[in-house]
Order: structure tokens, then C-alpha cells, then sequence
């Protein structure tokens, strides 16, 4: 039996930030139930016979992920039935981690009783400031206080598993900004925070901003400063770094994103939902009309070992445990230090990387330039 | 047509650049019905894409056109096109040796300018007759009065009664198809004697092989004869003969003394026609070979690499094809840590270099990474034995060395009198010996210098420009070798030596130039893992450093939702810009610093 992992795309959103580029639509209201009517559809072509087996045989769901776009903007009962689907044609295991992503802004008790009702166990916000001013430069819709409104009613509902999202790299975001918020999530005693770095993505208003100059990014240097102070705090409160820009307290890891960065098997149902099953990828239109008219498993491509050795290699890195040699040599017969005994050595004496125990991990420094060192072990490959 | 030497005519034209040279040759090719208005593009003659967007004429040319004269007779006029640019001097010198007359075209607005005087005086060195042509007179500022009496007084050569025209326009030709007719000398050359037929131009055909244009001066030549090239050697059996017509060949059974055409004889290799040479009859020979042949030397060297090291085996084949029609290019494969597999390519000067740089990137669309240039300088070993260095690279270790010379050339510089000042500053800033400065015709200069090639070579045409707003005119010609105080100033990356950044270069110009590459260096090469010092060094002695420092930041903060496209796309790309650098050592070297060292300030 082996293990799946689930991800259902939500493309709505009350409102696009400043900085997203992920397929999500404002304002969409009259097309959520067509939507959700065309996500059990794709469901119910899974359900007999595929590809990959039938799945209800082959397979048992280890996590499942509702993301978005703002999952937790649409009704509870859209969410319920979708679980209900997936739970129709594959079964859970019981432990199964279910996370929906939300917005601290969109939810009430009632909602997020109806998630619990669902199944739901895990609730992930997308807080990314304690800064008002910051937030609204972003274009969130949501305060501060919101946040921690949010966290409390979450406790309430039952959740015991909650993540933070928070954003450093922001265009006026001085060092002092950046440890309050750290600080405010610390003091909210959520299980997982996740610290990522603003990414400027072409043709997002962010990108205007920061092109005529009105959002000046911080140079390189000061966002290092800024992760090696989340680094410093989050260790200090108990958390514990297992990924570039993740960490949890122990045993609160999201078991979702590690099947990522370990390429296990994942289904991703929605428009821009992206699969890894039984060594090919493929993934669903970024575009809502386009998936609403039936456009599935686009660019469906089997890997190639190289392949497998290039996303092996840059996803592993991302974690803390970082690459498995023996899993590496078996998998691809051969030592991955072969051919590369210099580079290592480069590396490792310039404390970017460390080996032993049968991984090669990154160290703190080698993750502040993960894909170049990523590059240099890739060589000819 | 019968032939008849009194009825043929060979000129050139011969102008200042812009004067209307080329347009003045397109409306006389027009004229005499050789070309149909429909077939004409813009220039006709420079036929190469290079030539026309660049305005000069690379390679010489000739037509031949039949007229009818306003008398009532046929003639048959021979239009040699030469080469315009310093670098191809000899080949200009070699095309009005096959000639009895020049037109020399003036701009009616502009007057005598310093290559209508330069290209006077090589006309004149050649005894041909000039027959002045006042060009552009539809322009508002026209003079042609005014100019007309420049001639006259300036150049000393009567104007009464010459043309004038708008070549433009297409005003005039025919005045100017009947001065040549009247004036310029038919040749008188002796169809008994034993053949002499000078090469003026050669070039590769690909159903004819290599192919020879010429200008007989005594006897004749057909088909089926066996030729001897005089200072190449070789005989061949002559395949074909005949004229050229703009667009092709007009193949005849003879070409006889005082005509200009082409001998085909099935010769494989270029190289065995020598721009210069003298072809006569195996049977028998001619006595003496026409006067004034000299080798074509290449004076500048570069190492030219494909910037895919893939793209070896396509740069071989271009530069065969490209030496096929220009046997002044020389080239030899050559290995360079830094830089892979190779050409080490030689070139009559920096204009040549430019242009066959850019028709392999053109023509056959190849990527390169060029090396600074070089010249070829003299080493003196310890033990009496002289080599000859045309990349830095292979220069003896220091202690075989005695002493090194370097090319030198004598530099002839006209100007507008207001820039003698800021020319001979820079003549002394490129080690130059004041030789001579000598006032001419309205209020120009003629200066002397003796300058190290290598000097010129550098940016000695950029600065010129720059400093006298492009007004003066440079010509310069290898005079010897002289005694130099020359060092090999090498480039270290990461304490690594990096050979295609060797340069040789004088010992007071080392340090500023060491320290001028450490810069462009710094700025070419991109932050890297680990930091990079750059040093320059003569003998292992450091005299300058740079250093790149190492990266800060490189690592994309998130996969979104299981999407690792993006991730995969961006290392795709970083891939591909890995792979078109070049590794020293650990040092990745994009290929643009390599040309970097060439460009300075």
C-alpha cells in the first residue's frame, strides 16, 4: 500500500495581494459552485481504473492539503463535500494530517467548527505580518489583531495544529518589524511557523513598485540578518528548523510538505493543481476558465532518471535531513560522491555543506544559497 | 566585340568615404545597360551584407561594360573597385597597378577631404591619368565652383570642363562615361610578348575553384593553356577565361594584353594565388615578373574559441570557407586551458579582425569568445635563438629570455590643424617618436610618429576619434622591429592563471593595465559561492587585485503547493548560463569578460 498525498486548489480570494501571482480570483462568487461541481467531477474520473491502478487498491492518503487562492473564503459545506469525494475513492489513514490554508480575516466559529466536522485538523494562516502598515502595503485584507483573534478561535474549534505563515524581504520592513512579528507569532504558541522571504514575481504590482521605485527590496545581506534572527528566536521558543523556511515544534512537522521536497506520490485536483504519481508529473490549466471547460493533465511527462536525480537532489537539500546517499546510490546504482569528490570538498571546507551519517545536508550558510550549491553538486549532471 | 586594345578603358574610382563612390559606380553600371534598373540594390558592387551596412569595400572587384561612345564607336570600359580601409592598403595598391586612369569623385559640398588626398597620392605613385568628378551637386550647399578651383589649386590637376553630376540623381553619367573615354589612356600593352597578367584580387567559386582576377600587361591567355604563378611556384591548366559581368561571368576564349578579367584553372586551395603574383605561360615563361609583388603578412593575431566548445568542428569549417575567399586570413588550432579548442587566427589589421569576427558570427551564426589581440613580437633567447610570438601564452619563461623586440610602424595622422595638440598627446601616450609634422592645403596638418603596433592595436583608433571628433584620418605601414622592454602580464583567478587573459605589453604600461583589467574583470565575472580574488602579475610578482565577493543570497523561499516548475525552470536557466562560462579552475568566467579585457574605459 503505498502512501498519497492529496492537494485541492481553492482559486478564490476576497481580494489579490500585492505580491501573489498563484492562480487566484477575486471576485469570482457565482462561479464557486460550478467549480466545486467540476472538482467532484475530476474526483469521480479517478475513481475506477487509472494509470497508477485503482487507487482505492494501491493507495491510503497520508495528508491532504486545501490551498489556495483563500480556502477558508468559501462555504464550509464546499470543503466538507470535496473530503467526502476524496475519502470516496481512496481511504484515509486515520491519523491523516488535513490542513486547509486560510486568511485570519475570513474566518467565525462556525466555519471553522464545520472544517473540524469535515475533518479538518490542521489550520494554516496566512498571517505574513504583526505590522498593520506592512500589512496593508501587501494588500491583506486582514489586521493584526485579526491574527490572534483567529489562533484563539481556531483553539476553540478544537485545532491543536496550527501554522503562521510570516513574510520577511519586505520592501520597509526594518529589522525591528521583523522580531515583533516573530515575537507576536512566538507568544500566539502555534505548533509551526513558516518564515519565507518575499519573493518579487513579474507582473505582480509589487514588481511595478519595486521597478519605479516606490517598495525598495532590502539588500541581500539584511535579509540573511532577517532569517538568522528568525533562526535565532524560533530555536530559542522551542522550534525546530526542518526545512529552508520551515519550523515546528517536534512531532508537528507538516507531514504534507515533506512529501514534496521527498517526492512522494501526490494528486493535485483544481485548476493549477500540480501531480507527482508513479514518476510523471503533470498538473491541471493555471487558468479557471480553462479548467472549468475541462482542461486536465497538461504536460504530462514521465521522468527521466536525470530528472529524478536533478529533484532529488534540489528538493532534499531544502530539508534539514537533507539527502539520503544510501537511498540515493540504491535508487540510481551509483555514489553520488563519485565524480564529485572535489566539489564536496570545496564545499564542505567552505562550510556550505556537511556529510556524514549517510546525508548530505546543507548548513545554514549553504541554505542562504541553496541553489547555487544545488548547481555546483548538479555539475554535469 | 572585336578586340581592340585602343577601344578598352580600365579605371577606378576613387573617392573620400560618403563622396559617392559606390553610388556613382551603381548609375555608370546602370548607364551602360549592364544592369537593368530592376536588378540594381543599393550598391551593387559590395555585394556583402558587411560591406553595404558598413559602407566600405571589403574585397576589389571589376566589371566590364561595353559603350557606346557619343563618336560612334564601342568601347569596353573596365571598372576596378578597390578596397577602401587602412588594412587592405596593399590590395588597393595592387588594383590601381591594373589600371591606366582613376576618376576621382569630390563631393560638391565638401570639397578635398584627407583620403581624397591620400588616394590622390597612391593614384599618382601608380601613374594613372585622374579625372576629377564633382559629386552631390543637387545637395543645397553644392559649391562645385568653389570646389573646382580646390582641385585645381590644392591637387594641381586642370578641372576645365569636368563633370558634374548627382550620381544620386542620375544627373551627368553619360559627361562622365565620355571623359573616360577621351581621356583616360587605352593601355598599350604588347599581345606578342610572353604572357604577364598581374593578380589583383582572388577569391573562391564554388563550381570554378579558386580564382584569379587579373589585369594582362603583355600576351595573352586561353583555355586550355598551362599557367605558372611567378612567386607562388605553382602551374595549373587553365579551365576558363573570361569577363565579369556584375552579376556573374562572361566566359571568352582569350583574354588578351590590356584586358581585365578572370582566370579559372581548377585551383583548389586560395592560398596559391597571391594578390600580387604574376601569372605567365609554363611554355614560355615570361622573364621577369611584374614589379612590386610582396607577401601579405598578418600583423594582428587573436585566439577566436566557439563559446559552446560543441561549435568546434562549425568554426573549423567557417574559417576554411571564409579563407577561401581571403587568403590574407591565417589561422591554427590552438588549446587553451581557459578556453578549450580553438583558433589562433591572424589578420592584416584590426578592421580585418573586426569584420571576420562578425561574418562568423553572421554568416554562419556561431558564438565566440575572442582573446585580446596580439602582434607578433621578436623574442631573443639566452642561447641565440630567435622566435617569433604570436600569443602571449607561448612567450619563453623569463630567464631564456635575452632581450624582445616589437613591431613598430611608421604612422602618417592628417588632421584639422586645432587637434596637433591633442594628437601628439596621444601619440606620446602610445610610446610614439615625433618623426615629422608638415602643413598642408586648407589648414591641415600631416603628422609623423613611429608607434609600437602593439599600442595601436590597443584603442589608439578609438581615442583618435574621440579625441579629434572623428576629423582625422589615420594610415600607418610595418616599418621593423625594435628593441623593447616587454613583459607578460598574466591574470590570476582565484590564485589560478587564467592563459587567455595573458597579454604582453611594455613595462611602464603594465601596472595601469593590470590594474584596468582587475577591474573589468570584477565587474564581468558574477558573485559565486566562495569569494574570488582577481590579481594581476608579471613573473609572480602581484601588481594589482580585485576581489569578487562571495553570494549573499541565491535560494527560491518556496515551492508553491507542490509546483516545482518554477524551481526547475530557474535552475534550468542557471544551468544554461553555467554552461556558456568558461571554468578556471573553480572560477566560473562568462565569456563577455573575456572580451571585456579588450575594451577599455
Amino acid at each position: 500500500m503505498k502512501p498519497l498525498s492529496l492537494y485541492i486548489h481553492v482559486p478564490f480570494c476576497a481580494r489579490k495581494c500585492a505580491y501573489c501571482d498563484f492562480a487566484s480570483y477575486p471576485g469570482r462568487e457565482t462561479d464557486w459552485r460550478r467549480y466545486f461541481d467540476e472538482i467532484a467531477t475530476e474526483i469521480r474520473l479517478w475513481s475506477g481504473e487509472t494509470d497508477f491502478g485503482l487507487l482505492s487498491e494501491r493507495y491510503r492518503v497520508i495528508s491532504m492539503f486545501i490551498g489556495g487562492g483563500t480556502p477558508t473564503l468559501v462555504d464550509a459545506g464546499y470543503i466538507g463535500r470535496v473530503i467526502d469525494a476524496c475519502r470516496a475513492i481512496v481511504p484515509f489513514e486515520a491519523d491523516a494530517e488535513i490542513t486547509i490554508e486560510g486568511n485570519p480575516g475570513t474566518l467565525t466559529p462556525e466555519k471553522l467548527a464545520a472544517f473540524r466536522r469535515a475533518g479538518v485538523n490542521r489550520l494554516s494562516l496566512g498571517a505574513q505580518s504583526f505590522d498593520d502598515g506592512l500589512l496593508r502595503s501587501l494588500g491583506r485584507i486582514h489586521t493584526a489583531a485579526q491574527i490572534g483573534q483567529a489562533v484563539t478561535m481556531a483553539r476553540d474549534a478544537g485545532f491543536d495544529s496550527i501554522n503562521l505563515d510570516l513574510m520577511y524581504a519586505l520592501p520597509g520592513q526594518g529589522m525591528n518589524q521583523w522580531k515583533d512579528t516573530l515575537d507576536a507569532a512566538i507568544a500566539l504558541g502555534v505548533e509551526h511557523i513558516s518564515a519565507y522571504s518575499l519573493i518579487v514575481e513579474p507582473g505582480t504590482p509589487m514588481a511595478a513598485r519595486v521597478a519605479s521605485g516606490t517598495a525598495i527590496v532590502p539588500e541581500d545581506d539584511a535579509v540573511n540578518a532577517m532569517q538568522r534572527e528568525a533562526i535565532d528566536r524560533l530555536l530559542a521558543a522551542g522550534y525546530r528548523r526542518y526545512e529552508i523556511s520551515n519550523y515546528a515544534r517536534p512531532g508537528f512537522e507538516c507531514r504534507h510538505n515533506l512529501v514534496y521536497w521527498n517526492r512522494g506520490d501526490y494528486l493535485g485536483l483544481g485548476c493549477a493543481a500540480h501531480s507527482l504519481m508513479g514518476g510523471r508529473r503533470f498538473h491541471n490549466p493555471d487558468s479557471l476558465d480553462e479548467y472549468l471547460s475541462g482542461g486536465r493533465r497538461l504536460d504530462e511527462a514521465v521522468l527521466t532518471p536525470q530528472d529524478e536525480m536533478e529533484e532529488t537532489l534540489m528538493l532534499s537539500t531544502r530539508t534539514v535531513r537533507g539527502l539520503d546517499l544510501t537511498a540515493w546510490a540504491r535508487a540510481f546504482g551509483t555514489s553520488f560522491a563519485r565524480g564529485r569528490e572535489r566539489v564536496l570538498d570545496r564545499l564542505e571546507n567552505g562550510g556550505l555543506i556537511e556529510t556524514g551519517d549517510g546525508f548530505l545536508r546543507l548548513t545554514m550558510r549553504g541554505m542562504e544559497v541553496q541553489d547555487a550549491v544545488v548547481l555546483e553538486l548538479m555539475g554535469e549532471m | 566585340m572585336k578586340y581592340d586594345q585602343s577601344r578598352i578603358r580600365n579605371f577606378c574610382i576613387i573617392a573620400h568615404i560618403d563622396h559617392g563612390k559606390s553610388t556613382l559606380a551603381d548609375r555608370i553600371l546602370e548607364k551602360t545597360g549592364v544592369m537593368q534598373l530592376r536588378d540594381m540594390t543599393d550598391q551593387v558592387l559590395d555585394s556583402m551584407e558587411l560591406e553595404r551596412e558598413r559602407g566600405i569595400t571589403i574585397k576589389s572587384k571589376a566589371v566590364r561594360m561595353p559603350y557606346k561612345a557619343k563618336d560612334g564607336a564601342e568601347y569596353e570600359l573596365n571598372l576596378i573597385d578597390t578596397p577602401g580601409h587602412v588594412d587592405f592598403t596593399y590590395e588597393v595598391s595592387r588594383a590601381l597597378a591594373a589600371c591606366e586612369g582613376a576618376v576621382l569623385v569630390v563631393d560638391a559640398s565638401q570639397g578635398i577631404e584627407a583620403q581624397t588626398l591620400a588616394n590622390v597620392y597612391m593614384a599618382l605613385d601608380h601613374d594613372l591619368e585622374i579625372r576629377p568628378v564633382i559629386n552631390k551637386i543637387d545637395l543645397p550647399s553644392a559649391q562645385p565652383e568653389v570646389v573646382r578651383q580646390e582641385i585645381e589649386d590644392e591637387i594641381g590637376i586642370d578641372c576645365e570642363g569636368c563633370p558634374l553630376v548627382s550620381a544620386k540623381q542620375g544627373v551627368g553619367i553619360e559627361d562622365v562615361l565620355e571623359d573616360i573615354v577621351k581621356n583616360i589612356p587605352a593601355p598599350s600593352d604588347d599581345i606578342d610578348a610572353p604572357l604577364q597578367a598581374l593578380i589583383f584580387d582572388s577569391y573562391y567559386d564554388n563550381y570554378r575553384g579558386a580564382i584569379s582576377s587579373v589585369r594582362v600587361k603583355a600576351g595573352s591567355v586561353k583555355v586550355g593553356d598551362r599557367i605558372r604563378m611567378m612567386a607562388g611556384k605553382c602551374e595549373f591548366d587553365v579551365t576558363e577565361v573570361g569577363a565579369y559581368l556584375p552579376l556573374g561571368y562572361s566566359p571568352r576564349e582569350s583574354l588578351n594584353a590590356g584586358e581585365v578579367g578572370y582566370i579559372a584553372a581548377s585551383i583548389k586551395d586560395i592560398a596559391d594565388i597571391r594578390v600580387g603574383d604574376t601569372i605567365t605561360l609554363a611554355s614560355s615563361p615570361a622573364a621577369e615578373p611584374l614589379p612590386g609583388y610582396k607577401p601579405v603578412l598578418p600583423m594582428v593575431y587573436c585566439g577566436i574559441y566557439p563559446a559552446d566548445g560543441a561549435d568546434y568542428e562549425s568554426l573549423r569549417d567557417a574559417l576554411e570557407k571564409l579563407r577561401l575567399n581571403d587568403a590574407a586570413l591565417s589561422y591554427e588550432p590552438e588549446t587553451s586551458v581557459a578556453l578549450g579548442y580553438g583558433f589562433r587566427c591572424g589578420f592584416l589589421g584590426l578592421l580585418h579582425m573586426e569584420i571576420i569576427q562578425q561574418r562568423l558570427e553572421r554568416e554562419f551564426d556561431l558564438d565566440l569568445v575572442t582573446t585580446a589581440p596580439s602582434v607578433v613580437y621578436k623574442v631573443i633567447k639566452t642561447d641565440g635563438e630567435t622566435v617569433m610570438i604570436d600569443n602571449p601564452t607561448n612567450l619563453p619563461p623569463v630567464q631564456e629570455i635575452d632581450w624582445m623586440e616589437e613591431p613598430m610602424v611608421d604612422a602618417q595622422v592628417i588632421t584639422p590643424q586645432d587637434y596637433v595638440g591633442a594628437i601628439m598627446e596621444l601619440c606620446q601616450d602610445k610610446r610614439g617618436t615625433f618623426r615629422d609634422m608638415k602643413y598642408i592645403e586648407g589648414g591641415r596638418v600631416l603628422l609623423k610618429y613611429d608607434l609600437p603596433l602593439n599600442e595601436v592595436i590597443y584603442d589608439f583608433f578609438d581615442q583618435l576619434k574621440s579625441r579629434t571628433r572623428g576629423y582625422a584620418s589615420f594610415d600607418y605601414e610595418l616599418k621593423g622591429y625594435e628593441r623593447s622592454d616587454l613583459v607578460k602580464l598574466d591574470m590570476l583567478l582565484n590564485g589560478e592563471q587564467c592563459d587567455a587573459l595573458s597579454i604582453i605589453v611594455h613595462r611602464d604600461r603594465a601596472y595601469p593595465r593590470g590594474r584596468s583589467i582587475a577591474e573589468k574583470l570584477k565587474e564581468a565575472i558574477p558573485r559565486q559561492l566562495f569569494e574570488i580574488p582577481i590579481q594581476a602579475a608579471i613573473g609572480g610578482k602581484v601588481i594589482a587585485r580585485e576581489t569578487v565577493k562571495a553570494l549573499r543570497k541565491d535560494v527560491l523561499a518556496k515551492c508553491y503547493g507542490g509546483d516545482i516548475s518554477r524551481k526547475k525552470k530557474l535552475l534550468e536557466k542557471q544551468k544554461e548560463g553555467k554552461k556558456r562560462m568558461r571554468q578556471v579552475g573553480s572560477v566560473s568566467v562568462p565569456s563577455e569578460a573575456f572580451m571585456a579585457v579588450l575594451k577599455m574605459d
